[in-house]
């Protein structure tokens, strides 16, 4: 084997090949490690439609004090995510496929077939 | 009953009496007795008459996939009906009565059908996008990177086939080997090089089932132990819509780049719509159950029944074998030296543990399963098999990408 003796061609697809295969998987790490993240935070930050004092009629914008969250919740909130990340990877069996075994119905031996229900004749 | 079978029987007996000796017994009176003919005949038609001790030795390699497969448990899907394959299509037979899958008209090239005009892969697609999860690629894209990376194996191929003296088209799809992913493999091979598809299919499905063995020689090669035992971030929870909007993008981005690969993209993420949406869960169920084992019995049984020995053991099936062993290690070497020059360039807490690098080669779930279990030999608290399927279900798309641009430049 002489790899000097490879057409010209063959390097064109080989190093075409394999720059195209990093740029398509390059293109999806864009999308999702930067374009995504970025448009939902958009929508996750879109201002709500704004409350209205209807007593007074007035319009009332939202403050971020409104969107804080108390310390209670963030209280819970961490002791959920603390215990969920510990609860991790406890009994992990390493199977990820599940494997049904189910015993297989099969009458050749089955015993209601070999009964001879004869008549009583009585 | 006993009535009716003795009734049975004697007919059966007059006939076979009329076809050996003729409907009036005159065969009897000639000096060749009709008897001798007619076994003559049946013999010539039998295995024996026709055997080749090629079609022997090929019986023992498909003896061999089912004890691989039933004793070792390495993918029974495959090997079971691969090797059950092998066995049927070596079982010498009397040409031109239309029972071999190369004949014109038997049941079996129908049934090869299939395969050989690339049907069956895209199906099999749809299955594998509807069973798999991408969270964990969506969670952590950079490690798609090792997908890419590990697709070495294939374009290192290439160049090695065509040094060996292959033609382009035939370098190409013994190439796609280190693709490590079976469908693709028949796919590309049945596009570009039909009459080298057996060896090349046998060659991928037998390095996919050996992948626990072939794998962690070269990991502990190339990684220190140091490096092994680096702790990777738990992946973050991924949205539904984050989960909904991959498919679709992916389908998008990647066809248009490479739009050879439609077939595969396609159906890989249609599936995974299916799955994601939330909304087709019949639909989802079927891809991932029944149509994915419908189509895995016909595709396994079919491209064991192509490897007649006559077609199969040829000194090309075994430099394609060699060159997809040597494939395989580059396509792992590759993934895992990528994923240690990305920790070159990744802050302390953000490393990455450079096993997984391994998983970049496709064989879904496999290579992922070895990651964990090296992993685990390691660190028996290092849990990698998450972080794995990342790389793993990327070597899947890249595996199809690269299989498309093959496609394109060798049709």
């Amino acid at each position: 084997m002489n790899i000097l003796t490879v057409t010209s061609q063959t390097w064109i697809i080989t190093l075409v090949g394999y720059f195209v295969v990093f740029l398509v998987l390059v293109t999806l790490i864009f999308t999702f490690g930067w374009l995504m993240p970025l448009i939902l935070n958009k929508m996750k930050n879109k201002p709500k439609k704004r409350n209205i004092e209807t007593t007074t009629g007035k319009e009332t914008k939202s403050t971020p004090r409104d969107r804080d969250i108390r310390a209670g919740e963030s209280a819970a909130i961490a002791m959920a995510l603390h215990l969920f990340l510990n609860s991790q990877h406890d009994e992990e069996s390493n199977v990820i496929t599940i494997k049904n075994i189910k015993r297989r119905y099969s009458p050749w031996n089955s015993k209601i077939h070999s009964m001879n229900n004869t008549l009583d004749r009585r | 009953m006993k009535k009716l079978l003795t009734l049975i029987g004697a007919v059966a007996l007059i006939l076979t009496v009329q076809l050996c000796f003729g409907a009036d017994g005159s065969a009897l009176q000639g000096t060749t007795s009709g008897a001798l003919e007619g076994l003559k005949t049946f013999y010539n038609f039998t295995g024996f008459a026709n055997f080749d001790p090629l079609n022997l030795v090929m019986i023992i390699v498909g003896l061999f996939f089912l004890f691989l497969g039933i004793k070792y448990d390495f993918e029974p899907l495959l090997l079971v009906p691969i090797g059950t394959g092998i066995i049927i299509g070596n079982i010498p037979f009397h040409p031109g009565n239309s029972i071999g899958i190369y004949e014109d008209g038997s049941v079996l090239s129908y049934l090869y059908f299939g395969v050989k005009k690339g049907i069956y892969p895209p199906l099999i697609f749809l299955g594998i996008g509807a069973m798999t999860d991408f969270s964990s690629l969506i969670s952590n894209p950079k490690l798609m990177l090792l997908g890419a990376a590990a697709q070495i194996g294939v374009f290192g191929t290439f160049l090695g086939a065509a040094a060996l003296g292959f033609t382009p088209q035939e370098s190409g799809a013994i190439a796609i080997i280190g693709g490590a992913d079976g469908p693709t493999a028949i796919f590309l091979s049945a596009m570009l090089a039909p009459h080298m598809m057996g060896a090349i299919a046998i060659a991928a499905y037998s390095y996919m089932a050996l992948v626990p063995v072939i794998q962690p020689p070269i990991m502990r090669l190339l990684i220190p132990k140091e490096e092994r035992t680096i702790k990777m971030k738990p992946p973050r929870a991924i949205s539904k819509t984050e989960k909904i909007l991959f498919p679709i993008i992916g389908l998008i981005f990647t066809t248009f780049i490479a739009p050879s690969a439609i077939p595969l993209l396609g159906m890989l993420f249609f599936g995974n719509l299916l799955k994601e949406s939330g909304v087709t869960e019949r639909l989802a169920d079927t891809a991932r159950n029944s149509l994915i084992n419908i189509i895995t019995i016909l595709l396994g049984v079919t491209v064991g029944a192509s490897t007649q020995a006559q077609y199969f053991l040829t000194t090309n099936s075994l430099k394609i074998f060699v060159l997809g062993a040597v494939s395989f290690v580059i396509a792992t070497a590759g993934g895992l030296l990528f994923a240690r020059l990305m920790n070159l360039f990744l802050k302390d807490d953000n490393k990455i543990n450079p096993l997984i690098g391994a998983a970049g080669v496709s064989a879904v779930p496999d290579s992922a399963r070895v990651v964990q279990n090296e992993g685990l030999k390691t660190d028996p608290n290092n849990h990698l098999l998450m972080h794995a399927m990342a790389p793993n279900v990327a070597g899947v798309i890249g595996s199809a990408v690269a299989a498309g641009i093959l496609l394109a430049f060798l049709k």
